[in-house]
């Protein structure tokens, strides 16, 4: 089989990354530039306010106190007559000031103590992070209040409050990045070396360091800002009759059933200015953090020949059957892309208490088929073509509630990991007892003691004790008898297990194994088995059928599949099965790779690979039974299938 | 479940400890002598060293410290130096107000952040996952004291269906009490439920790609159960420690915000506190919210333990 293709793994380079040039999307220019505009727009107001303010914002006028906008005052005036547009101004110099005050001090405060202690790590790290902790547990604001009461109100000190309640943030930032640096292979291999570690982890902390510093400092601005507002607007940050936009909300409140818009100017300035800081903030983050975006994959055309052809004739019917699948095709539209073809021409059938095996490499579509035939391909796949007959019904002509109702009671799944498919919030039996109840009505007593029972069943000792454990809590073999409990729950004609013992250890498979087929031998249903592994199909079932590029290559009981192969890729997949005995020559390997969906041959999908192909290979081939033989038990998708004497499994 | 409530009682001491020692030892701090502010400049200096005999103002601040930490286990926290209230009374009295606030924006905010959150994880890039996306980005820039200010000028001051200023205690007038925290509840929560709706879509989004939702569906459960039992529950999981965070902020928030509404609660004796320098009553203040901070983190871990019964100690 085809070795997967290892990605590269690159090393740590968080640095490499971080200085790799961002490239702007017009999605980001939109964000960006506005707020840019804001800000820009701010900084010279606070600059040039005395140029830029058409009346100075301390000048009362009671004559024109309170009017609304006018030719003379843009904004209006406040309750003293005073400009609201000059006060305006003036208060995004108190902004400017306040966030580069109280974030300049956060940083200085913070970021040597968050370094030191990181350090020195022991008793000073200890007692810090246990202040920091106290300090973080109580409302911000409050914090704030309290170091007012020490300082005393206005600008500076508010701001002196600020910054050592957010200092925190950034100590703790800093903390962080030189305990991962400490970490990190490069600074303890210079250990090793005997080389001093200290300059090389400075040098690397002061790399690291200033990605997050950055976005940290714009959450700050953006949360300065506010608080500024609060502080200012109850009466302990900056005091009247300075103005701040945060004192003129509270003049604002005071008169707001005189002149409702005095709220309004201050707010919305408030409201762009951190909006704009944070946007910007999001947008350095996301170039900082994530390095360089990939460009989306341009999405593979389909191939409309693959598609658009006969396809294999309906297999005659039989009396036992229970399954039968006929030119079932799935399509799945990878994001933003055209649709493409992930099994085509599909057919097979199961009888009553038979095993199919489904074998193929991964991506080979046997999962897929699996959750089509279940109806639950999820969003992006279509069933487009195809007709699965279960027990005489066509599922796919349901409609999504007799689907629904069919799932579970006449067809239910075991899938690939027992671990990730049973419910974390709830105990394994709650699961089972669910679906007793909904499916079967069973009363919450009755849906119990069935549950036990059936836990009992798959060979779980002390089931009643087990019932009320969580998924977590059980080994990975015990999960899976499990959800074989929970999927047998309703008795259903058909189950579909996917991979089950392929996440087991090799001792449990063969006891899962033994369980499915006892379960069979008792429950007489259809069961559909994929699996990547031939040894553990050729264990369980009864035919195999082998999958390659979305399709039914070949398919035959199995001992006849093992004994005489008829097409290439089944005698290239057994004659790369390890057979046990050691000192066999090396596992002879199909030359070249599976090709993905979408860049599948329009002929035959392996002649690419293929050691015996022909020029008729270049066209679509159908499943037959072939020339030489009547047995509808054995199919083949090859032109050559007849004259190939293929070398079998020893 | 008990253990898990044990563990989190256990490790709130220290943490108490350390707030405690913080909040007293900013009166070392304060640049102005408590005697000054009680009895004002005029008193002799006899009537000072009273005072300050009066206050144990010149024992050594270790012995200080564990004097009024042996009290406030008890419960005395002092009393005020300005009217001889003592601090728990007057906190416990203007509590429920803000407690009422908080709990009714938190109330607003989880109802609201998701329901928003779970509509916008069923349909993505739908109009309410637009507007979750649209309304955190701009509730993370609005002060919430303004947005109470535009509440009250609409809702109160120009249509009149709330009052707009004042507090109905709770066991006074139900129905009033309901309409005084209306408007400021919706101030604070609304802006926080866009975050939360956000949180609880990614979460949802993350739970709805598991293996045992569609485990779930292909035992035939439908849409619905596995959208609110399977799906839901494991989505609160990473949502509840948020929220925890969060709570503290609305409480934050709360003290501000009453100052819209003139709601007496903790924020304006905390204002006052602070403008008259009352010692005694700020550090009750702190201990006192920090309490509820503390009260608040263990219902959410133990709301935690509930959904997610890996958190459960074995």
């Amino acid at each position: 089989m085809s070795a997967p293709t290892l990605s590269p793994t690159t090393a740590t380079g968080t640095a490499a990354t971080t200085r790799r040039r961002p490239r702007w999307r017009a999605s980001t220019l939109a964000v960006v530039i506005p707020s840019a505009l804001v800000l820009l727009t701010l900084l010279i107001c606070a600059l040039f306010a005395e140029a830029l303010s058409p009346y100075d914002p301390l000048q009362q006028s009671l004559m024109d106190a309170l009017q609304g906008p006018s030719a003379k005052h843009w904004l209006g005036t406040d309750d003293l007559g005073r400009d609201v547009l000059s006060r305006m101004i003036h208060g995004s110099r108190i902004a400017v000031i306040a966030a580069a005050e109280a974030t300049g001090l956060a940083v200085l405060i913070g970021v040597p103590i968050g370094l030191f202690i990181g350090y020195r790590g022991g008793w000073w790290d200890w007692i810090t992070m246990r202040a920091v902790e106290a300090i973080v547990s109580i409302p911000g604001i409050m914090v704030a209040i309290v170091i007012i009461a020490i300082l005393g109100s206005g600008l500076h000190k508010a701001m002196f409050a600020l910054g050592i309640l957010y200092s925190t943030a950034f100590l703790r930032l800093a903390r962080s990045v030189v305990l991962t640096e400490r970490e990190e292979v490069y600074v303890k291999s210079a250990r090793v070396i005997g080389a001093s570690p200290r300059r090389i982890l400075i040098r690397h902390i002061f790399l690291n360091i200033a990605p997050p510093l950055i976005v940290q400092v714009t959450l700050t601005v953006g949360a300065v800002l506010l608080a500024e507002a609060g502080l200012s607007f109850v009466g302990i940050g900056v005091q009247p009759p300075q103005a701040s936009w945060g004192t003129m909300l509270n003049t604002a409140a005071a008169y707001m059933e005189l002149n409702a818009f005095l709220a309004v100017p201050p707010g919305l300035a408030i409201v762009v200015t951190v909006l704009a800081v944070n946007l910007l903030g999001d947008v350095l983050r996301d170039s900082i953090g994530r390095g360089v975006r990939l460009p989306a994959a341009t999405p593979p055309r389909p191939r409309s020949a693959a598609i658009a052809r006969k396809g294999t004739a309906p297999l005659p019917a039989r009396e036992d059957d229970a399954l039968r699948v006929d030119g079932l095709e799935v399509m799945v539209s990878p994001k933003g892309g055209d649709p493409v073809p992930v099994v085509t021409d599909m057919s097979f059938r199961i009888a009553k208490g038979e095993t199919l095996g489904l074998v193929g490499e991964s991506g080979s579509g046997k999962t897929v088929t699996g959750l089509a035939l279940m109806g639950l391909i999820g969003a992006g796949g279509r069933i487009t073509a195809g007709q699965v007959t279960l027990d005489g019904t066509d599922l796919l002509q349901l409609p999504p509630s007799g689907l629904e109702k069919a799932r579970g009671t006449d067809i239910a799944m075991v899938f690939q990991d027992p671990t990730t498919s049973l419910n974390p919030a709830y105990t394994v039996g709650s699961q089972i007892s669910e679906v007793l109840r909904i499916k079967q009505g069973l009363s919450r007593r009755a849906a119990w003691d069935r549950t036990v029972e059936l836990i009992d069943r798959v060979g779980i000792p002390r089931p009643a004790e087990r019932a009320r454990a969580y998924p977590h809590e059980l080994s990975g073999g015990m999960a899976q008898r499990i959800a074989i409990a929970r999927a047998l729950s309703c008795g259903p004609k058909l189950l579909i297990a996917d991979e089950p013992t392929t996440a087991l250890d090799v001792t449990v498979q063969q006891e899962i194994l033994d369980l499915f087929r006892d379960l069979q031998d008792e429950m007489g249903m259809a069961m559909l088995f994929v699996t990547h592994d031939l040894a553990v199909a050729a264990d369980i079932c009864d035919r195999i059928a082998v999958m390659y590029c979305g399709e039914v290559v070949e398919t035959a009981p199995v001992e006849q599949l093992f004994r005489d192969p008829r097409h290439p890729y089944t005698a290239g997949l057994l004659s790369a099965m390890p057979h046990g005995a050691s000192g066999t020559p090396p596992l002879p390997v199909i030359p070249g790779a599976v090709p993905t969906p979408g860049h599948w041959p329009t002929g035959c999908r392996f002649a690419p690979r293929c050691a015996h192909a022909a020029p008729g290979c270049a066209l679509p081939v159908d499943l037959t039974p072939g020339q030489t033989t009547t047995n509808a038990e054995r199919l083949t998708r090859c032109i050559r299938a007849t004259d190939l004497t293929l070398e079998a499994a020893q | 479940m008990i253990k898990l409530v044990g563990q989190r009682l256990l490790a709130m001491v220290p943490l108490l400890l350390i707030v405690s020692i913080l909040t007293f030892s900013f009166t070392a701090l304060l640049p102005s002598d408590p005697v000054d502010l009680i009895i004002g400049d005029r008193g002799s200096n006899e009537q000072h060293e009273q005072v300050r005999e009066r206050l144990g103002l010149n024992d050594p601040f270790v012995t200080r410290y564990l004097d009024w930490l042996g009290r406030a286990v008890q419960g005395d926290l002092g009393t005020s130096f300005f009217n001889s209230v003592r601090v728990t009374d007057a906190v416990l009295l203007r509590m429920p107000a803000t407690l009422s606030l908080t709990f009714a924006s938190v109330l607003i905010s989880v109802v609201v952040g998701l329901g928003a959150g779970v509509a916008a994880a069923l349909r993505p890039r739908s109009w309410i996952d637009r507007l979750a996306t649209f309304g955190a980005t701009i509730g993370q820039a609005i002060p919430n004291f303004w947005f109470g200010l535009i509440l009250a000028s609409v809702f109160a001051v120009t249509l009149r269906w709330f009052p707009a200023t004042g507090y109905v205690p709770l066991g006074e007038n139900p129905l009033g009490w309901l309409l005084s925290i209306t408007l400021p509840a919706l101030a604070l929560g609304l802006s926080t439920s866009a975050a939360l709706a956000r949180q609880v879509r990614s979460a949802m989004v993350g739970v709805l790609q598991q293996d045992y939702i569609r485990a779930a569906r292909a035992q035939g459960l439908s849409s619905r159960r596995v959208i609110f039992r399977h799906a839901l529950k494991n989505a609160l999981v990473p949502v509840v420690t948020v929220l925890s965070f969060q709570i503290t902020v609305l409480l934050g928030g709360a003290l501000i915000v009453e100052q819209v509404y003139a709601i007496n609660g903790i924020g304006s004796l905390a204002i006052a506190a602070v403008r008259q320098q009352d010692i005694p009553m700020i550090q009750g203040i702190v201990l006192i919210l920090v309490l509820v901070v503390m009260g608040v983190q263990l219902a959410t871990d133990i709301v935690y333990g509930l959904i997610n019964p890996k958190a459960r100690p074995a």
